[in-house]
């Protein structure tokens, strides 16, 4: 294998000696306009990639009798593998695309939050960051040099478009995304 | 100004009504060009089968025949295309004879700045936005803006107006089902706009289109964008 | 003409006339192209979006032994393995040998074209272990035994009711069950293959330098399930899907996703970054990552054509072609398809065999308008084109009338002449036995009986040659009596 790797950077330094030519410089100007009320945003968003924000954790609760917990706000009793209901926290919410972000520090590992076919999380409106950009920088202050192995920004449940690109939801994650603000 | 005419080989043979036609327009705003005869064609089936040697004898001759235009105009935006940006690419750098070579609707709006020909043609009509005109020299506004002060033209945007109509050189006879195919989408397009003309600003995808439209017996006729703006 | 160039005129020339296989593709693309409008209009400026996608591009792909390296050392430092494969058949060994080491029977994989490209699962089953695809479109290829029809939605080309015939076959569904019920059957078999796989295999849409992680955009979930319940995870990427920094996903992500599918951001986007970490409840015990060549160093090495590695696999190259559209995805029999396709597969498999591929154009550039990152793939098509006239992989027939072609353009009298024959010859009708590609499906035009320089020579330059001022821009023309 060592070979292979002396062979193949030996391969890429030869071959660029020969310069090639850059492409026109993009502009500085920002990417994306930027958002200005996040909480607003966030519901907006998270409403057309049908998410639900609960109010009333008790009750929504009741319908699991199944639950892997990640978080002490709800208790749990099952295995990931067994839930019907997998319940975690998350690093933040973005507001642009109404996304969420975890980790396997705060979403009980690397399943919980895929496995079960309901994956509601716990978060405060104090996570809403404006945007991808954002949640990155965030993550890269929050883990350096000591990153969880698996990270995810989760836009909405698990979907496919395949057939016929008809729109189904739950392909093999959860079916649904549900969220409910502590604060 | 000193103005020459470039006129494709297809158009000098198969549709030299366009070309009458462009002489025309260009008289009527007070120009009076050149047509330099020993001019034969641009290289570009040659260049587009990857004959670059061949075409490139023929790009050398294009700057011979046309050294000394302020302006060369040709009504047609495959061939422009060919001059203005692959021939640069053949020779190795632009000359002042490649950068100053126009499609003819681009010389009247963005050379000219002259949007209104006088030209007349009532007519419902739709426009054909070829590849090359759209994509090589970024027209699509332009003759638009030409047919928009014609007066009686009633212009209707097909839904397919962008894309390919399947000419493609010796690609319509290389992999002719696939070149057809392509075509009938573009004539499906024509149709629903119920026009009674395609303008284009490429007489070889008229040619194309019109192949399809004539086979299918449809009523729609295609005319080039320069001979719209000659009627009056 | 060789095999595979004759194969593909004849299943271009078949796809061509299957109208049901036209009016699928172009249901399912115009789907795609509605949300993609709207997923471009997320951006306050997609051009200079697609601008610096090319430029961190560009500045990877010249620097690449630089980020390789720091790639390499990043995933080490986080406790995973690097491999370097510098064909399919040194990447195939390299995960036999880990399946081997680790007593793998199953493996479950995220749809990766990579895995296509260096034909893995043929490789996993002669050695007696079983890929499960579990992507649901490159599960149901599977299923039918067929490779993928397009590099991002494997099965544009099938429709609802060929999906249920598949699974009324296999697993009982029924004949008329909706989209639903169908994926409802495909989660259902592939849970149990997920909680009983040895090792997952993905590929990953991006590496990132920095952070030694590997990107991963997916929308069902299988990707994150794949690496989530094995004992064992190894991604494949080719050398050029690294991007310097974790913060560049800002902008790679969003794009990928727009010009992939449409959306904002898929509904995972994740990173793996190594093993499951003391602390973690679960995750594979081990990682690795296989950096593969095979071929890409000779792109690298072309400085004309080294921006065909910025590709990020969106697959909207494909989507805008009409070419594609038209032919289908099969039809071109190799891995990358579309016009990425043509002009990789002459460069990576050969040119002698494949360059009919960069033929099979119509030069519209559609493609290069829509490429995210900016590569000029209709140009490379030329360059293709050119070279394999080079190395005379061309009929010497066509040589030989290109070469009487210029002998008769050369000479304005030989061309005069050459074009009153063809009017001629059109006018007698011979069009019909010269041209029968041609007229075999339309009309040739009426010839002109006088060509536009015999017009100019006796009528047309009947004013003098002079020097006159063109009209004052703008304003309407008085016409002349």
């Amino acid at each position: 294998m060592n070979a292979a790797r002396e062979n193949i950077l030996g391969r890429v330094r030869t071959a660029l000696r020969v310069e090639a030519k850059a492409p026109a410089a993009p502009s500085a100007a920002p990417i994306f306009p930027p958002v200005t009320d996040l909480e607003a945003r966030f519901r907006e968003e998270f409403a057309v990639l049908k998410g639900e924000i609960i109010t009333d954790l008790p009750a929504f609760l009741t319908a699991f009798p199944k639950i892997a917990s990640a978080v002490p706000e709800v208790a749990g009793n099952s295995d990931v593998r067994q839930a019907d209901l997998g319940v975690t926290g998350c690093d933040c919410l973005l507001a642009r695309t109404g996304s969420i972000a975890v980790s396997t520090r705060n979403a009980g590992g690397r399943a919980l939050s895929v496995l079960p076919p309901v994956h509601l999380v716990i978060a405060r409106r104090d996570q809403l960051v404006p945007d991808l950009t954002a949640a990155l920088a965030l993550w890269q202050q929050r883990y350096d040099r000591h990153w969880p192995s698996n990270l995810s920004v989760i836009t909405g449940a698990s979907r496919t478009g395949d057939i016929e690109k008809i729109l189904v939801m739950g392909a093999h994650g959860p079916k649904r995304l549900v969220l409910y603000f502590t604060d | 100004m000193r103005v020459g005419l470039f006129i494709p080989c297809f158009i000098d043979q198969l549709y030299p009504e366009v070309g009458r036609a462009m002489v025309t327009v260009l008289r009527r705003l007070n120009i009076t060009a050149e047509f330099p005869a020993e001019q034969t064609c641009c290289g570009q089936p040659a260049f587009n089968t990857g004959y670059w040697p061949e075409a490139r004898v023929l790009a050398q001759r294009y700057l011979k025949i046309f050294a000394g235009y302020d302006a060369i105009v040709c009504p047609s935006g495959s061939c422009t295309a060919m001059v203005r940006n692959s021939y640069p690419e053949l020779l190795g750098a632009a000359t002042p004879v490649t950068a100053n070579t126009f499609e003819f609707g681009e010389f009247l709006v963005r050379k000219l700045g002259v949007t209104d020909v006088g030209a007349r043609f009532p007519a419902k009509v739709t426009y054909h936005d070829s590849c090359h005109s759209l994509r090589e020299l970024r027209l699509k506004d332009e003759p638009r803006q030409l047919l928009r002060h014609v007066r009686g033209l009633e212009l209707i945007e097909m839904d397919q107006a962008e894309t390919c109509c399947g000419f493609g050189g010796t690609f319509s006879v290389k992999l002719p089902l696939v070149s057809f195919a392509m075509d009938e989408v573009k004539v499906d397009s024509i149709q629903r706009t119920g026009a009674e003309y395609v303008i284009s600003a490429d007489s070889s995808c008229l040619m194309q289109i019109g192949g399809c439209l004539r086979r299918k017996k449809f009523a729609t006729k295609t005319i080039s964008l320069a001979e719209v703006l000659a009627a009056q | 003409m060789t095999t595979a160039a004759q194969q593909f005129s004849h299943a271009a020339a078949a796809k061509a006339t299957d109208l049901r296989h036209r009016a699928i593709i172009q249901k399912n693309i115009a789907s795609y192209d509605i949300g993609v409008a709207r997923g471009k209009d997320r951006f306050a400026d997609w051009p200079n979006a697609r601008s610096r996608a090319a430029a961190i591009k560009f500045e990877t792909i010249n620097h690449l032994d630089r980020y390789l390296e720091q790639f390499e050392r990043n995933v080490l430092a986080n406790g995973g393995h690097v491999h370097w494969a510098e064909d399919a058949e040194q990447a195939r060994q390299i995960v036999l040998t880990l399946a081997r080491q680790h007593g793998v029977r199953k493996v479950v994989k995220a749809k990766s074209m990579t895995t296509e490209e260096i034909h893995l699962n043929p490789a996993l089953e002669a050695a007696g272990i079983q890929p499960v695809e579990t992507d649901l479109g490159e599960y149901i290829c599977q299923l039918r035994n067929e490779p993928p029809y397009h590099i991002v939605t494997p099965v544009m080309h099938l429709s609802k009711a060929d999906v249920a015939e598949l699974f009324h076959e296999k697993f009982g569904a029924a004949l008329d069950a909706p989209a639903e019920e169908l994926t409802m059957v495909a989660r259902r078999q592939l849970r149990q293959d997920f909680l009983t796989a040895d090792m997952g295999i993905t590929g990953a849409n991006f590496l990132i330098a920095d952070t030694g992680m590997i990107a991963l955009t997916t929308n069902e979930g299988n990707g994150r399930l794949s690496v989530s319940l094995p004992r064992i995870h190894v991604a494949i990427a080719g050398i050029e899907k690294l991007i310097p920094r974790l913060s560049d996903l800002g902008l790679f992500w969003p794009v990928l996703c727009t010009s992939g599918t449409g959306q904002a951001l898929t509904s995972y986007s994740t990173l793996v970054g190594g093993p499951r970490r003391d602390g973690e409840v679960d995750g594979p015990a081990e990682f690795h990552v296989i950096l593969l060549d095979n071929g890409r160093t000779k792109l690298l090495a072309n400085p004309e054509m080294r921006d065909v590695l910025h590709c990020i696999r969106c697959g909207a190259c494909l989507n805008t072609c009409p070419v594609y559209k038209t032919i289908g995805g099969h039809t071109y029999a190799t891995t990358y398809q579309g016009p990425i396709g043509s002009v990789l597969t002459p460069r990576l498999r050969g040119a002698a065999e494949w360059s009919h591929l960069s033929f099979a154009s119509s030069l519209c550039g559609s493609c290069t308008d829509v490429c995210p990152v900016r590569i000029d793939l209709h140009h490379h098509l030329l360059h293709n084109r050119r070279d394999a006239i080079a190395s005379k992989f061309d009929h010497p027939l066509q040589r030989l009338a290109f070469k009487l072609w210029l002998w008769v353009v050369q000479s304005p009298a030989r061309y005069a002449v050459a074009g009153k024959l063809a009017r001629l010859g059109l006018r007698l009708g011979l069009g019909n036995s010269f041209a029968k590609p041609w007229t075999a499906t339309r009309d040739l035009p009426a010839p002109p009986r006088q060509s536009f320089r015999d017009w100019w020579e006796k009528v047309g330059q009947a004013s003098r040659l002079s020097d006159v001022k063109p009209p004052t821009g703008g304003t309407p023309v008085q016409h002349h009596p």
